[in-house]
């Protein structure tokens, strides 16, 4: 892999040992991956770590693996990313919100039953000071799933690093910056050093469309919910058979709240994160002719969406054994605030069972826009709760009671989470709004 | 007598490695939340693997299921919580999986000339010699010939 003058000097060491540590590790890897070259990433996004002494019990309980790599960094006095080298370096969430932590009857603190679960102290603590190093460092502690709708939306052609999947495919298909589901070794290393070996969806050959995945008319006119959006965005995923798809008769303006659930297919539902969506405005997508470069395939595949295929998609998804709901989550990637708005609107005037927890979770700006003007008192009066920087998935959830019965509105948390042992339905945000007062599911989306 | 089958394909993370293989038919990932970090145990309703533990395994597998924190969830069993396998076969390494492998220091084999989900049996003795990344590597399955 060749490098140019200043990716050798950081190899070098020229640039202090935190970039030289990062450098070696990336070039090991483009090696692996056949990489004839390193670009500049404009856009990191990676996991905030636990910073404590390793050999504490609880911690492969709680850390998702990434801390460790940080230790050599926040060892190195001089580690910095974001300064010199124009990359934007920001976090997915995590288990709590920091401020909270003591409070009860959220996911970090909450209790069901005879049981409760509460985010040991000696995790939190290890957890505020990995998230003051990295804040030392220049990280921008976004700790979102939405960092680019809250932090910088990078442009066309722009090259990214993002850990977070629906990250990737929200760039890929929706601006034309280009992500891998960048694996969260490499982010770690790419945030000190922004660059990147360029493999992969970086590589204009792995973007092009390999089948045609068409909405009929009735699909195209009746997703409206952020459940629909997911569960289409999975059976686009379904269809294309793990391909990037070439998506025909979507419709023409989504919003971000549409793209963003729609991407939350990708970790769960196909590898390459990126949706060629036909007619949307970027070049690579604007025809079926430029989404297959250039040509269309003759003998090219062609799978049909139907509304039977996202019905059978929200049944199943929605598997818990009986209707008995403990727990109703939204935000599954981070809630815009306009679903922040939707859901407060639904549970206005109205009481949440004491039987159910019911959890808001969103980014931190679309927190305080609701905090401002009144959607969080609405959601807090009727007994739910709303907070940031947070995914209720990032706690143990395999440890809480499997006699538990979770409802989202995300694929992504079924099938990722939903390995647990708890119960889990799936519905669209008046549904979930409904269960979270009776404490019962019904399904009457469709 | 033991059955004994050798089969060439290309090293994505170096290393040598040898042990009973677990074979997933569906594609696999390694997050916290797919294998647990602290014993290694297979947590996915929908693997018929679901339960079993990864621990010393050579783990054969098509490519990658869910999400990129399946790297540094492999790097972790592999190198902090000890409890990963000892080497990765698939019909394709997916980058997430060889970046945790080479965190993980445990050799990744793609691209062999027969197809290792039908090759290679659960149970099976698995010998992998992986030296230069980019390069030839070797799996060397030996089956019992009771099995």
């Amino acid at each position: 892999m060749k490098l140019d003058q200043k990716q050798q000097q950081m190899l070098d060491g020229k640039f202090g040992e935190a970039r030289r540590v990062a450098m070696e590790k990336l070039v090991d890897f483009g090696a692996a991956v056949g990489a004839q070259e390193m670009v500049p990433v404009s856009f990191v996004l990676n996991g905030c770590p636990i910073q404590m002494d390793r050999s504490h019990p609880d911690l492969p309980t709680y850390d998702m693996g990434h801390s460790p790599l940080y230790d050599k960094f926040i060892e190195i006095k001089d580690a910095r990313v974001a300064d010199e080298n124009q990359t934007i370096c920001v976090n997915d969430p995590y288990f709590v919100q920091i401020d909270k932590y003591e409070e009860s009857g959220y996911p970090w603190n909450f209790s069901w039953g005879d049981g409760e679960y509460k985010l040991p102290k000696d995790i939190y603590d290890g957890y505020v000071r990995g998230h003051e190093s990295l804040t030392k460092h220049g990280w921008i502690m976004s700790q979102s799933c939405n960092s680019h709708l809250t932090t910088r939306m990078p442009r066309y052609g722009e090259y990214c690093a993002s850990s977070e999947s629906s990250v990737a495919a929200y760039l890929n298909t929706f601006t034309g910056a280009r992500s891998n589901r960048e694996s969260t070794v490499n982010t770690v290393y790419a945030g000190y050093t922004g660059y990147l070996p360029k493999y992969g969806m970086l590589l204009e050959e792995n973007r092009l469309a390999k089948v045609i995945v068409e909405l009929t008319d009735e699909v195209r006119d009746k997703m409206t919910d952020p459940a629909d959006w997911a569960a289409l965005g999975a059976v686009i995923a379904e269809k294309g058979g793990n391909r990037i798809p070439a998506v025909v008769n979507m419709p023409p303006l989504l919003s971000p709240t549409a793209g963003k659930c729609l991407s939350g297919c990708v970790s769960a539902g196909m590898n390459d994160p990126m949706l060629h969506i036909i007619g949307s405005g970027l070049p690579e997508s604007r025809t079926l002719e430029a989404a297959f470069g250039g040509t269309l395939p003759k003998d090219v595949e062609r799978q049909i969406v139907t509304l039977d295929d996202v019905r059978e998609c929200y049944a199943k998804l929605d598997w818990a054994k009986s209707d008995k709901v403990d727990i109703v989550v939204f935000g599954c990637p981070h809630l815009t605030y306009d679903e922040v708005r939707q859901i407060a609107r639904l549970v206005e005037g109205r009481k949440v069972s004491p039987n159910v927890h019911m959890w808001v979770q969103t980014d931190t700006p679309s927190y305080h826009l609701a905090r401002q003007n009144g959607e969080a008192k609405i959601i807090e009066d009727a007994g739910g709760k709303i907070y940031h920087s947070t995914c209720m998935g990032m706690n143990p959830v395999r440890t809480w009671s499997h006699d538990l019965n979770i409802a989202t509105n995300s694929f992504k948390y079924v099938k990722l989470v939903g390995g647990g042992g708890q119960g889990w339905h799936f519905g669209s945000t008046s549904d979930l709004v409904n269960a979270a007062v009776t404490g019962r599911f019904v399904s009457t989306r469709w | 007598m033991n059955e004994v089958k050798v089969l060439t394909g290309i090293a994505r993370a170096k290393g040598r490695a040898v042990g009973e293989a677990l074979v997933s038919e569906m594609r696999f990932g390694w997050t916290f939340a797919s294998v647990s970090n602290d014993g290694g145990i297979i947590m996915s309703s929908e693997n018929p693997l679901n339960g079993e533990c990864v621990k010393g395994k050579i783990m054969v597998y098509p490519t990658v299921y869910g999400s990129t924190l399946g790297s540094v969830g492999l790097y972790y069993k592999c190198q902090v919580s000890k409890v990963g396998p000892t080497g990765l076969i698939c019909r394709n390494v997916h980058e997430i999986d060889i970046a945790g492998a080479i965190a993980g220091e445990i050799p990744a084999v793609d691209c062999l000339d027969g197809d290792p989900i039908q090759e290679i049996r659960s149970g099976d003795w698995v010998e992998i010699r992986a030296d230069e990344i980019g390069k030839e590597a070797t799996v060397t399955i030996t089956r019992k010939a009771s099995s």
